[in-house]
């Protein structure tokens, strides 16, 4: 009793550095069922067609974080991936490594950045010698408190979201959607004494560099939602600093803003970003701005209802974090 | 040469808490694994770990409840050991950061499993191997020792009966290295992927037992395999018992909870070996479910809630809907057994400690032993730490007293040539086949119904397959991560291991726990309450058997 199939084409980028001065894409076919995971299809080409085909995997089930690649330009795991949509898709299924990360062979990538950010967050448990574990017992914690740390315990480190965000790309300085899902994990952590400090540090080391693009989110097989806890870590980071950056001043500008007069006064909102004297290096590109629209120099007029926006803004406003 | 005091090969949560304990003792360790440490497969172990904690549980009824589910081939006085370690360990890992499932007042969250006489089994919803590694792996790294990533295993170096080091491939650059070390800790894990249907990893290819039964070690109990009753059809994927555990029932196609006839007094929680052959037996009478992938028959959470199912099995229901295309909330589950863990492994004692001085092994590699003839769900996260530990310390002790190891190049060059030369060839076998051959002979053969014909058949079989490997080829000709070259070296370890299998349970005249010989159905404690053990022979494994420890249980008939 045999599964329908379907033909299936693969167009895999091939690399060895040692070997070819450019990567190349190569063509596979095989006939398939639709439900065939992509990894279950590569492993197949390396058992009967082609064993030099080289890829990271393991477990098959979405839990080791091995298989992280791109089907058909997204980040994502190719055990979990089936066959049978991105063909009905795309037509066919490119599968190349991920982004962000050198590539040592076809699609394994060179992870130790994406690792080195993971480390750099301190992913470990701090205590205070003033409070120490309690003697012999595990630590009280209700159901609640592991609420707190949403869905990051998910976290199964396949880097998807690493190599899916914009930010990782544009700058060396950003530590990244894991590791600062991460980060989050420890910092709502009531076992942990290191908190504020934890949030002291990170504002002005990567923070604010995300760009609220929510790939990450989209990439993450395991749900973890790291763009959503980023913005929790911004939030409290502010709630117990203050904003000290350029990106968490210009946050509390733009609601500043907003909560006053319903509309941005863009001028009003550099200056709270970079300060009077930090307002000097946006000169150049403000003048630029007021060349195309002058009316930004104008000073915008309260909207119709802002006593409405301030009530909403009001009831918005969250009590101080924990 | 490089060298360490104390190399631990395999990442997993024995492995790390193995080399956890030796840096503790202020040794110079090293890792050696052939994956990322998150990457390994203890992250995919879903129930729990047990743990007797509180007044109503009692070290005692764990202890009770292992050697009955061992079905008395289990050491006890190694269990009574590793069940009175069981809270402090689990204690631990909480104060390392481990996120555990809570009850209401705030203590660890509770489940029952299967064999187990009270709910002890604490969890992490259902992925409690992954919330113990990042634990551990989190603690570990505040520590300082040398992580040889990606670098797979393939010789241990012994000389007069003492270890001098191991011999690895890097994958990344494609070299043999040596490492010399006074002590070495086998964590390789589990040899699962001998069989093809199989809940394990790809990368649970026994390289540690390899590895060690070259250098000399026993292979103790070997043909105690562990098949799942509940793993998904086409991809063998596990689902836990933690689904029995929650409230679970397992129903034929004629409707019936058909576990009433084998096990009347706990149904679907009966130990595994009861449960596997109890599907296998309504399959096979024709009470199965028919489909493409063989028959089966239906795992049902339905009634448990679209709350409880999709909170405390949570990864369940992404494994069902990812990979076999139903919902458990709303729909039965396909099952059927497939093979899940080897109760036999590298003979050692409860320090780990094997036959080769300076040589330990722990976690699934090893066999101490505590699961005898059929280990409890909620064992093994245990076994890993407990064991893992006592073999970190016990390590950095005989790295203490231990000379300079020797290992030279030239060693290690003689000892890989073998493995250099099989891209030289310009015909051979294909090593992906000669797998699937092996793999195929072992579902069909040696699997949880067994008989003297069947296991004579197999073992010619296996035999065959040594000898073609032979003759194995590399094709792919690169350096970098060259997975033909470690398919073919893993394929050759796992061909040593599946003859071993193979021949202990062609010996082993009874049944007991796994091991179910048709032509021989009853437990024969006279004759072989007694472990198998296995060592390297000119013309393969040589048999030997050892008395097992008993100290307040006396054998009795097993009855769930």
């Amino acid at each position: 009793m045999a599964e329908p199939t379907v033909p299936a084409i693969f167009d895999v980028y091939r690399y060895d550095p040692a070997i070819d001065r450019e990567p190349r894409y190569q063509r596979y076919t095989l006939d398939l069922a639709p439900h065939t995971p992509v990894l279950s299809a590569l492993l197949r080409i390396r058992a009967e067609i082609d064993p030099s085909l080289t890829l990271r995997y393991s477990c098959r089930s979405a839990i080791c974080g091995s298989c992280a690649m791109q089907i058909n330009s997204k980040s994502r795991l190719a055990c979990e991936t089936h066959i049978g949509p991105e063909m009905e898709r795309h037509g066919r299924i490119v599968v190349e490594p991920m982004r962000n990360q050198a590539v040592l062979r076809d699609l394994v990538v060179d992870q130790a950045s994406f690792w080195r950010q993971y480390s750099l967050v301190e992913p470990h448990l701090k205590l205070d010698p003033a409070h120490p574990m309690p003697e012999g017992e595990p630590t009280s914690m209700t159901p609640e408190e592991v609420e707190r740390f949403k869905e990051t315990p998910r976290c199964i480190a396949c880097a998807a979201c690493y190599s899916a965000c914009p930010a990782v790309e544009a700058d060396a300085g950003f530590p990244g959607p894991m590791a600062l899902a991460k980060l989050y994990r420890f910092v709502v952590d009531p076992r942990d004494h290191a908190r504020q400090d934890r949030l002291v540090r990170i504002q002005p080391n990567g923070l604010w560099l995300c760009l609220r693009c929510h790939l990450c989110t989209e990439a993450c097989p395991k749900d973890v939602r790291p763009s959503e806890r980023i913005r929790d870590l911004k939030e409290m980071a502010i709630a117990v600093q203050g904003a000290t950056e350029n990106g968490s001043r210009h946050a509390v500008g733009f609601k500043d803003n907003i909560e006053d007069r319903g509309l941005l006064n863009e001028m009003r909102l550099v200056r709270q970003t970079y300060g009077t004297l930090g307002m000097l290096g946006q000169v150049g590109q403000g003048l630029r701005i007021v060349r195309k629209k002058p009316e930004i120099m104008r000073r915008p007029h309260a909207i119709e209802g802002v006593d409405e926006l301030q009530k909403i803004y009001e009831a918005l406003d969250p009590e101080e974090p924990k | 040469m490089r060298k360490h005091e104390v190399v631990v090969v395999g990442a997993g949560l024995a492995g790390q808490r193995a080399a956890l304990a030796a840096v503790e003792a202020g040794c110079d360790v090293a890792i050696v694994s052939k994956l990322h440490p998150l990457r390994s497969h203890s992250g995919a172990a879903q129930g729990g770990i047990n743990a007797a904690v509180g007044a109503e549980d009692s070290v005692d009824t764990h202890t009770y409840d292992t050697v009955k589910g061992s079905d008395y081939l289990g050491d006890q006085d190694a269990i009574e050991f590793f069940c009175r370690a069981a809270g402090p360990t689990v204690v631990e890992m909480e104060h390392f950061g481990t996120i555990f499932s809570r009850a209401p007042d705030g203590s660890l969250a509770r489940r029952a499993f299967g064999g187990a006489g009270f709910p002890r089994t604490i969890y992490a919803a259902d992925r409690t191997g992954l919330a113990l590694l990042q634990g551990l792996w989190e603690r570990l790294g505040t520590e300082r020792f040398t992580l040889y990533e990606e670098w797979e295993l393939t010789r241990v170096v012994a000389r007069d009966g003492r270890v001098q080091g191991v011999i690895a491939l890097d994958r990344r650059r494609g070299e043999f290295e040596g490492i010399a070390a006074k002590a070495v800790v086998l964590a390789t894990g589990p040899a699962g992927r001998i069989y093809g249907r199989t809940t394990n990893a790809h990368s649970c290819t026994g390289d540690g037992l390899a590895a060690a039964y070259a250098a000399g070690a026993f292979l103790k109990d070997m043909e105690f395999v562990q098949f799942h009753p509940t793993a998904l059809l086409e991809s063998g994927i596990l689902i836990t018992e933690g689904a029995r555990g929650e409230g679970g029932y397992l129903r034929n196609a004629t409707g019936d909870r058909f576990m009433s006839k084998y096990a009347p007094h706990v149904l679907e929680l009966a130990s595994r070996d009861v449960v596997s052959r109890a599907i296998v037996t309504e399959v096979s009478e024709g009470r199965g479910f028919p489909g493409p992938y063989g028959g089966y028959v239906h795992l049902e959470l339905m009634h448990l809630g679209r709350e409880k199912v999709e909170s405390r099995l949570q990864e369940i229901c992404d494994y069902c809907r990812h990979f076999a295309g139903i919902d458990p909330v709303t729909e039965a589950i396909p099952v059927y057994p497939a093979q899940h863990y080897m109760m036999g492994g590298i003979g050692t004692n409860i320090h780990g400690a094997t036959n080769v001085a300076g040589l330990f092994a722990a976690g699934e590699a090893a066999c101490v032993s505590i699961h005898g003839a059929n280990r409890l769900g909620g064992n093994s996260l245990l076994e890993t730490l407990v064991f893992g530990k006592e073999a970190g310390i016990a390590a950095a002790a005989a790295a203490r007293s231990a000379s300079a190891p020797e290992l030279g190049t030239a060693e290690v060059e003689a000892a890989t040539a073998p493995f250099r030369s099989w891209s030289s060839r310009s015909d051979g076998e294909d090593p992906s086949l000669l797998r699937t051959e092996m793999q195929q002979t072992m579902d069909r053969y040696v699997g949880i119904y067994r008989t003297e014909n069947d296991l004579l058949e197999g073992l010619k079989r296996i035999r065959a397959l040594q000898k073609r490997f032979e003759r194995v080829r590399v094709v792919d000709r690169a350096k970098v991560y060259n997975l033909n070259l470690t398919d073919a070296i893993e394929t050759g370890h796992m061909l040593d291991l599946a003859e071993v299998i193979v021949v202990g349970a062609y010996a082993r005249l009874e049944s007991r726990g796994a091991h179910w010989r048709v032509d021989y159905p009853k437990r024969d404690d006279a004759h072989w309450m007694r472990h198998t053990l296995a060592q390297r022979g000119p013309e393969g494994p040589t048999l030997s058997y050892a008395g097992v420890a008993y100290t307040r249980w006396e054998p009795k008939e097993r009855v769930y």
